[in-house]
C-alpha cells in the first residue's frame, strides 16, 4: 500500500470515528438526547447549494453591479423536537465543533514540534506559544487599558503567543541559523520569565482572578458559532502547508547535516515549519486557552500506531487529537458542574503517557 | 562517458550538459573556521569513473572539504562546481540531485524501514506536492539490491546491525542517484567484511560512470580501491596522483609525523603501508586512528 494510500485509509477512518465521538457528545448533557434524533438533527442542518442567483448590488448609489449569490436548500427535513434542534445548534454543536477544531489544530502542531525537535517532550507551548497568549488573555483580564488596538480576549492572547514565538525565534537565530537546542532553551527561559508576569498579574488580579485561573486551566464553555467560523477557516489552511511539508519533516528526523545533504534547504523549513505551528497552537489558545497535554500524549499514541512517516502521522494525529478533545470535553461538561477541560486533558493524559512510557513504548519520537 | 542512473535519472533533460562538464572541480579553495584556516588552497577533480581518495591525519581537513562541496560550510576563497555550475548559486534541492554523501554516521533513531529510509534520498528528486513515481522506486529497489539489502526492505531501521545501517546509508545515497557521491569514512566503523563489501559496492558505482571522493583512514584500502589520492595534512594537500607516488615513506612522514615502510600487496599489488614506532617523541601515530 503506498504512503498515500495509508494516509487516506486512516484519515478516512478517523474521521468516522470524529463523526461518531461528535454525535455521541453531542447527545450528552443536562438534557439526554438520543443518538438517532441527534443524527436526524445534524442531518437537518446540512445545506446543498441550490443555484447562483444574481442579485444587483448598488454601489456608491448610482452604479448596479451584478453580484452572484449562491442560494442554499436543506438537503433533508427530517421531523425533529425544535428544543432538542436547538440545544444541539445554538449550544453544543459550537462547543463541540470548537473542541474538534482545537484538538485537531493542538495535535497538529504537537507532532511537527516533535519532529522539528527531535525531542519526545516537545509540545505546541515548547517555544512560548501558551506562556505568550496566557499574557496577552491575563493582562486583558486584569489591566483591559494595557491592552492596544482595542483587541479583545481572543485577539490580546492571539497577539500575545505570535509576538513570544517570534522573539524566542529572534533570541536564538544567529548569523541566519537557528539551532534547535538553543531555540529550545530559549523557549524554556521565556516560558519561565512569562510565567512570572503571569504570577504578578494574578495577584493583583482582584475580581478577576476568577476569570484568570479559569481561563489558564483551559475552557471551551463559552464557544460561539464566531469562535468556530473564524478558527475553522484559518486552521485548515495552516494544516495544510504543514502536510505539504511532511516528507521534508521525515528527513528532518535524520538530522539537519543528513537533512542538506538530500536536499532541504534546512533553515528555510525550519523557519516555516516554526511560523506555521506557532500560529495554529496561538489560533488554538486564543479561542481555548491553555489546554496541556493534547498537542504532547496525541502525537506519541499515533505514531505508535501508524509509525513515524509524517506524511501517515500528521492527518492521522490531528484527526485523532480532535476526536479525543471532543471526548475529554464532554466527559468535562457531563458532571453536575462543569470543570476546565484543561484538568480532564491532564489528568487523563498524564497516567496515560506514564504508562506508555512504563511499558518501553515512548523512549523516542 | 555513461552516467549511472541515466535511464532511470528524472533530471535527463539537466543532464545532457552534466555528462560535457566535469562532475566535480574544486579550485583553489580556502576554508576558515573560527578564525582559522582549516583548508588552504586545495584544488581538486573528480572525473565521472574515477573515485578519489582523501587520505590524511585525523583532522587534516578531510571532513571540512567533504562539507565545503556540498554547500554545507562556506568557502573563504576558490570556487567549487558541480557539473559545470558553481555551487554557491544552486539551490539545496539542485546540490541534492548533484552530490550524494554517505555520513559517518547518522541518526536513524525512528522505526522507519530500510525501505522508506533508502527512499529518503529521492527527496531532492520529488516534488512538493507530487509522489515517488517509477522512476523514483526504481531507484530505490536498484540501491537496495546494488548494497544487498532488498530481503531486510521491510525490517524497521532500529533493528540493523551497524553494518547493515552502513549499507542502508549507501543505498540512500545511490538511490539519489547523483553524478558526485562523498563518502566520508565509509568503512571507520566496519569489520574487514563488510569494509570490504562496501568499497567494492562503490568501486562498482564508480566504474559505472560516478565520480566518487571518499575520505578513508585506511591507507591500504584507499591504495587498493581509488584511482588517486590525495594526500592532506594541516589543511594542505601534501601529495596527489595514483597511490603508488603518493604513498611513500617521504610523504607519509611529512603527514602523519610518523615513520612508515611502503612495500607492496603480494596479493592484491596495491601499496601496502606498514607504520613502525615513531624514533623521536615515542609517538606512534597508527595510520588508522
Amino acid at each position: 500500500m503506498s504512503v498515500r494510500q495509508r494516509a487516506a485509509t486512516w484519515s478516512l477512518w478517523l474521521c468516522g470515528v470524529l463523526a461518531v465521538v461528535i454525535t455521541v457528545s453531542a447527545g450528552v448533557g443536562p438534557v439526554r438526547i438520543p443518538p438517532a434524533a441527534v443524527v436526524k438533527i445534524l442531518l437537518n442542518a446540512v445545506a446543498i447549494p441550490a443555484g447562483i442567483e444574481v442579485a444587483p448590488l448598488s454601489v456608491a448609489g448610482t452604479l448596479q453591479l451584478p453580484l452572484p449569490a449562491i442560494t442554499w436548500q436543506p438537503a433533508f427535513a427530517f421531523p425533529v423536537d425544535a428544543t432538542e434542534a436547538t440545544i444541539i445548534m445554538q449550544v453544543r454543536l459550537p462547543r463541540i465543533l470548537l473542541a474538534a477544531t482545537v484538538g485537531f489544530a493542538l495535535a497538529a502542531a504537537g507532532t511537527v514540534m516533535q519532529g522539528f525537535f527531535r525531542n519526545p517532550m516537545a509540545d505546541p507551548s515548547i517555544i512560548g506559544v501558551s506562556s505568550g497568549a496566557a499574557v496577552g488573555a491575563v493582562a486583558f483580564l486584569v489591566v483591559p487599558a494595557a491592552i492596544p488596538f482595542g483587541l479583545g480576549l481572543r485577539g490580546a492572547a492571539f497577539f500575545g503567543a505570535v509576538l513570544t514565538a517570534f522573539g524566542v525565534y529572534l533570541i536564538a537565530t544567529e548569523d541566519g541559523r537557528t539551532p534547535v537546542a538553543t531555540l529550545l532553551l530559549a523557549g524554556v527561559a521565556i516560558q519561565a520569565f512569562l510565567g512570572a508576569v503571569i504570577a504578578f498579574l494574578q495577584l493583583y488580579s482582584g475580581d478577576g482572578l476568577r476569570a484568570v485561573v479559569h481561563w489558564l486551566m483551559g475552557h471551551l464553555g463559552n464557544a460561539g458559532w464566531t469562535d468556530v467560523t473564524i478558527t475553522l477557516l484559518i486552521v485548515p489552511v495552516l494544516f495544510a502547508i504543514l502536510l505539504a511539508y511532511a516528507r521534508d519533516l521525515n528527513v528532518l528526523l535524520l538530522g539537519e547535516e543528513a537533512a542538506a545533504g538530500l536536499g532541504v534547504a534546512v533553515e528555510r523549513t525550519k523557519r516555516i515549519l516554526l511560523a506555521v505551528s506557532a500560529l495554529l497552537t496561538a489560533a488554538a489558545v486564543a479561542v481555548s486557552g491553555v489546554i496541556g497535554f493534547v498537542g504532547l500524549i496525541v502525537p506519541h499514541m499515533v505514531r505508535l500506531v501508524v509509525g513515524p512517516d509524517h506524511r501517515v502521522l500528521l492527518p492521522a494525529a490531528a484527526l485523532a487529537g480532535a476526536s479525543f478533545l471532543v471526548l475529554t470535553d464532554t466527559l468535562a461538561r457531563a458532571g453536575a458542574t462543569e470543570i476546565p477541560v484543561g484538568i480532564v486533558t491532564a489528568a487523563l493524559g498524564a497516567p496515560f503517557f506514564l504508562y506508555l512510557l512504563r511499558n518501553r513504548e515512548v523512549h523516542a519520537l | 562517458m555513461a552516467r549511472r542512473f541515466s535511464s532511470i535519472s528524472s533530471g535527463t533533460a539537466r543532464c545532457t550538459r552534466c555528462e560535457r562538464s566535469t562532475p566535480l572541480v574544486v579550485d583553489d579553495v580556502s576554508v576558515d573556521l573560527g578564525g582559522r584556516r582549516v583548508l588552504s588552497e586545495v584544488s581538486l577533480t573528480a572525473e565521472a569513473g574515477t573515485l578519489v581518495g582523501l587520505i590524511g591525519p585525523n583532522g587534516a581537513g578531510k571532513t571540512t572539504l567533504l562539507r565545503a562541496i556540498r554547500n554545507g560550510i562556506e568557502v573563504a576563497s576558490g570556487e567549487i562546481t558541480l557539473t559545470g555550475q558553481s555551487v554557491p548559486g544552486l539551490s539545496a534541492r539542485e546540490i541534492g540531485r548533484r552530490v550524494a554523501t554517505v555520513p559517518q554516521e547518522t541518526a536513524l533513531s525512528f522505526a522507519f524501514s530500510v525501505r522508506e529510509a533508502v527512499a529518503m534520498g529521492r527527496h531532492a528528486h520529488i516534488g512538493r506536492f507530487e509522489a515517488a513515481d517509477e522512476t523514483d522506486q526504481a531507484a530505490v529497489e536498484s540501491a537496495l539490491d546494488r548494497t544487498s539489502l532488498t530481503e531486510l526492505a521491510n525490517r524497521p531501521v532500529t533493528d540493523l546491525s551497524g553494518g547493515e545501517r552502513q549499507r542502508v546509508l549507501l543505498a540512500r545515497a545511490l538511490a539519489q542517484a547523483t553524478p558526485v557521491l562523498l563518502l566520508d569514512e565509509p568503512t571507520a566503523s566496519l569489520d574487514i567484511n563488510h569494509a570490504i563489501r562496501t568499497l567494492e559496492t562503490v568501486r562498482s558505482v564508480v566504474d559505472d560512470g560516478t565520480a566518487a571522493v571518499a575520505a578513508i583512514h585506511d591507507l591500504d584500502m584507499a591504495a587498493r580501491y581509488c584511482d588517486r589520492l590525495v594526500l592532506l595534512a594541516d589543511g594542505e594537500i601534501v601529495a596527489a596522483g595514483p597511490p603508488s607516488a603518493v604513498l611513500t615513506s617521504e610523504t607519509l612522514e611529512t603527514a602523519f609525523d610518523a615513520t612508515a615502510v611502503v612495500s607492496q600487496d603480494d596479493v592484491t599489488d596495491a601499496p601496502r603501508v606498514t607504520a613502525l614506532p615513531g624514533v623521536d617523541e615515542g609517538d606512534a601515530s597508527d595510520t588508522d586512528g
